[in-house]
């Protein structure tokens, strides 16, 4: 097969989430010799980009964003092998911890927001939810995070944002992370007040707001 | 019909599954499967649905997406199984309603049929955060005040004495202590102490504090409503099961409450709207509620006011209304605030659909997402309990034309609605009424909905 049709097919079966076919399209790039450094960036990861493109116009939803992730996921199983034996790395574009802070157990606004930065090429370390902040500060310390992204939906779960930030504070480690903070209750007012380094109203926000801050770095 | 002890026993011994093979192995593609075989379909030119026949295939597959998927427990990692005869089974000794409040202020809330001309239950007010006493009380009072008001939600409380609220510290027990004494006495300050609150408790987040909260020195009765929701998307968790285990045993009404995420694990409006009926089925069974709390919320604008949204809450609405007697409330969100024309039109758009969709009652539409500190006022919660009263009886394909009518004034202000104003700014705290300018706009608001034959 055709180089540009093996990539071509590749980006199909990300945006379409079928797993199988994304490791059978990753199998026959192999086969074929294609450059695998080329294969990621030209076929998965142009299939993602196509993905979130149409999660930001609103013609797909977090199903089909979670479909693509996982196809991406296997099909990278495949080339890695390669990339490793080649010593190639793919771009990275910085490393983004995610998680709910402390007593909040909603995960719904966070899994999408992770999903939108993993399909724009983010390492997304998600940590899940009702995280204690020393924990978090563990976690982001253990992934060598660049920004780090609280969510919460609850009114009694916010004061958990505003005392990771004076704790990283006291731990002299505030210059370390850009902190972000998002979730239903959670305003531009809110972010400003406790001092958080970025907000988004929704998810479709987040990569804009990420990159903009790593680009600062 | 099982019990919750039943039901605990399957959620220990259930199958396993990790949380995201449950989202992607069993919700998501049961929910895409479910929707084409049902051919559930959203048709965005008619916002508020009128087709009886998908009504009735919505409600079908909600229960073959119940038998299929089950729900599932956090706190196990197992899913809870459900059988069709046990939902049938629930179903057909489903009682025709629920009496609410007490003395004079008692009522019946039952479902409603589709074009009833019977008024829906009002239920009036938010649990939107108030900064302070005095504003909860105003706003409350002024709840109690609304004529047509059959229920209350009362305010939350984030802060004691500056103090951020923690969820499960003691703040958080006395935040919920506050919140309802505070809406007690506002009720009975307007001349309606028997008004039953139906969003307890506003100010708990933790079954500790819900249970805390309703010791009856604190002035809540069974014949209060107390809200026990699902988390996003068909499971749930020990938090729940408490509150739930508690209100049970001391005979409190129990309202079921589900707000699924229209762009979330159930993807777009058909999958969300299968969801959301299955959410009805299982709070008959799986919460033996005694009324029902729902509305789907947009993923990116928050709201319940977007086409999709109001198609979803519509379809869903006829397919309870044609298929089950449990009451229940439509729940709605602008992304608008206070004194702003758009928060109008969208609650406009909200009531008169769900009116004509056969929910048995509506809850005020919260301003602004519900996300601002005292961004409501009573005025919103009179405008919503008017409309509704004049909604009933009418046709949905009449409701239709209209809502297509205001959703063309607002749909395109999506992304940048206008938050409007505070409680302290648009309401004078001593003589409890809305400023001249509120008044003169809500006025000029009304004359134009007169205009367009829509009050």
């Amino acid at each position: 097969m055709e180089k540009e049709k093996i990539l071509e097919n590749l980006a199909f079966a990300i945006v379409e989430g079928d797993e199988d076919k994304a490791v059978e399209n990753a199998k026959a790039a192999m086969e074929a010799k294609l450059d695998p450094l080329e294969t990621v960036e030209n076929g998965l990861s142009k299939g993602m980009d196509d993905i979130g493109e149409k999660f930001g116009k609103g013609e797909v939803f977090l199903p089909e964003l979670l479909m693509a992730a996982n196809a991406f996921k296997s099909a990278m199983e495949i080339l890695k092998p390669e990339l490793e034996a080649q010593k190639m790395q793919t771009a990275q574009k910085g490393t983004i911890l995610i998680g709910t802070v402390k007593g909040d157990v909603h995960n719904i606004g966070k899994d999408i927001v992770s999903t939108v930065l993993e399909t724009k090429g983010f390492n997304v370390v998600d940590i899940g939810v009702d995280n204690d902040t020393l924990s978090i500060i563990q976690e982001a310390e253990k992934a060598q995070a660049d920004v780090i992204a609280l969510s919460c939906l609850m009114t009694t779960t916010m004061p958990a944002q505003k005392e990771f930030i004076e704790v990283l504070e006291e731990m002299n480690l505030r210059e370390k992370y850009f902190v972000i903070v998002g979730g239903g209750p959670v305003t531009q007012e809110w972010a400003d007040e406790i001092k958080a380094d970025g907000y988004g109203e929704s998810a479709v926000e987040a990569p804009v707001l990420v990159k903009e801050l790593i680009r600062k770095k | 019909m099982p019990n919750l002890i039943d039901f605990m026993e399957r959620a220990t011994s259930g199958p396993i599954v990790v949380e995201d093979e449950f989202n992607l192995k069993r919700l998501i593609p049961n929910t895409r499967k479910i929707v084409k075989e049902y051919n559930i379909t959203y048709s965005p030119e008619n916002p508020v649905a009128a087709d009886d026949s998908l009504a009735d295939r919505l409600f079908e597959a909600a229960i073959e997406f119940i038998i299929r998927t089950g729900i599932y427990c956090d706190d196990t990692n197992r899913v809870i199984q459900i059988e069709k005869d046990e939902i049938i089974h629930a179903l057909q000794n489903l009682p025709d309603g629920s009496y609410f409040g007490e003395g004079r202020d008692r009522n019946k809330f039952v479902s409603r049929r589709l074009d009833d001309e019977r008024k829906p239950w009002c239920h009036v007010g938010t649990g939107i955060v108030a900064s302070s006493e005095d504003i909860a009380l105003a706003q409350v009072d002024g709840y109690g005040r609304v004529p047509q008001a059959n229920s209350i939600s009362i305010p939350a409380f984030n802060r004691i004495r500056e103090m951020q609220v923690i969820g499960g510290s003691p703040l958080e027990i006395h935040a919920a202590s506050r919140a309802v004494q505070a809406g007690r006495k506002a009720l009975t300050n307007a001349g309606h102490p028997g008004l039953p609150i139906m969003n307890l408790i506003s100010s708990a987040t933790t079954s500790m504090g819900t249970i805390a909260g309703s010791h009856p020195a604190f002035g809540l009765r069974p014949s209060d409503g107390w809200l026990i929701d699902f988390l996003a998307e068909m499971k749930v968790n020990f938090e729940t099961l408490n509150r739930l285990a508690f209100i049970q045993l001391t005979g409190g009404n129990i309202g079921s409450t589900a707000l699924p995420i229209l762009g979330g694990f159930a993807g777009g409006a058909a999958g969300t709207a299968l969801v959301m009926t299955a959410y009805y089925l299982l709070g008959i069974l799986l919460f033996q509620g005694t009324y029902h709390l729902t509305c789907p919320v947009h993923f990116r604008y928050g709201c319940t006011t977007t086409r999709d949204s109001i198609w979803v809450l519509s379809v869903v609405g006829r397919a309870a209304s044609r298929n089950i007697n449990y009451p229940d409330i439509a729940l709605g969100y602008a992304a608008a605030g206070p004194q702003t024309r758009m928060y109008f039109y969208e609650a406009a758009a909200f009531i008169l659909s769900s009116v004509v969709s056969g929910f048995g009652g509506v809850q005020t539409v919260h301003p602004a997402k519900a996300i601002i500190e005292d961004g409501v006022t009573p005025l919103e919660a009179s405008f919503c309990a008017e409309l509704a009263h004049r909604f009933a009886g009418k046709q949905a394909d009449e409701a239709n034309e209209l809502v297509n009518m205001l959703l063309e004034k607002y749909e395109h202000r999506m992304e940048m609605p206008p938050s409007g104003k505070r409680f302290q700014e648009c309401f004078n705290l001593k003589t409890e009424k809305p400023t001249e300018d509120y008044q003169k706009l809500y006025a000029d608001v009304k004359d134009e909905l007169i205009s367009m034959g829509i009050t």
